[in-house]
């Protein structure tokens, strides 16, 4: 594989990490803040009225 | 029904990516021109046809809120919480799409960025929806709803303009792969299906999360909805 090739293919490589780091970090975001509402209508559920 | 739609949906869309990186990495050949960097459009292309997808569905939700807030207050709600979800997972999609872009350019073109229609119109896009979303976590006050829905729609109007930039203009970005006339496109058959299954499975996954926004703003809601009633009983 020649220089050029190389550089092909770390770029790709580059581009389909950051897709899928943006994505699932969007999702764990998304999962953390899911759990968080989840207590808080535990919590509110708890509390007397 | 519900139950088997929830576990089946997430596993078919992640079989149709795993399909989707097989078909873009080891079956499309490398581009006659480009060579092997032309496999990033296909992570490329999908994510803004999704990002501008899903604008379009916060530009429908922020109408229905503006449409439906006297009237039916749930509804409105409702629309709301499609309107920040359709910005929200756009504006992630629409990032994957700026973030890749630059990285096949520099191969391509040699450089990172250039200030021509097509990617100018789709950072004031990006940038637009950035606003909206920094509106909606730092504004406070019934207002809020109403000034993000007219800033959503405002934003939506940016769609149109991002998707004709390279058709109205002379630019330095490649012709639409579809519609894009004669000389534009894909012309090796296993190209275009690669694209294709990865546009599915984006569309996919992109609706599987939009999903799990929704519910969870509309968790959000419902909280601070029983919040203001526990505050007004409290005055009271």
């Amino acid at each position: 594989m020649d220089q050029a090739n190389i550089l092909d293919h770390q770029f790709v490589t580059a581009a389909y990490t950051v897709t899928w780091v943006i994505q699932l970090g969007y999702l764990a975001w998304l999962a953390f803040k899911w759990r968080s509402e989840k207590r808080n209508a535990e919590r509110k559920a708890r509390q007397p009225r | 029904m519900k139950k088997v739609l929830l576990t089946l949906f997430p596993l078919v869309t992640i079989l149709l990516m795993i399909w989707g990186y097989y078909q873009a990495i080891y079956v499309a050949p490398d581009d006659a021109l480009q060579g092997y960097i032309f496999r990033i459009i296909y992570y490329h292309v999908p994510s803004f046809a999704t990002a501008f997808t899903f604008f379009t569905i916060s530009f429908i939700g922020s109408i229905g809120y503006l449409t439906f807030r006297r009237s039916r207050p749930d509804w409105a709600q409702r629309a709301d919480a499609w309107a920040l979800a359709g910005a929200e997972v756009g504006v992630v999609f629409c990032s994957v799409g700026l973030t890749t872009g630059p990285l096949w350019g520099r191969r391509a073109w040699g450089i990172w960025w250039t200030w021509d229609a097509r990617l100018t119109t789709t950072l004031v896009l990006w940038l637009i929806y950035v606003s909206y979303l920094l509106l909606r976590r730092f504004a406070a006050g019934p207002q809020m709803q109403t000034l993000a829905a007219v800033l959503g729609i405002f934003g939506a109007l940016d769609v149109p303009i991002v998707y004709m930039a390279n058709r109205w203009w002379r630019t330095q970005h490649p012709a639409p792969v579809f519609g894009g006339g004669p000389d534009a496109g894909m012309k090796d058959p296993t190209m275009v299906h690669a694209l294709l299954w990865n546009m599915l499975s984006w569309f996919c996954w992109g609706f599987l999360v939009l999903f799990l926004r929704y519910h969870v703003e509309r968790r959000h809601q419902q909280y601070a909805a029983l919040e203001a009633e526990e505050a007004l009983a409290s005055v009271n």
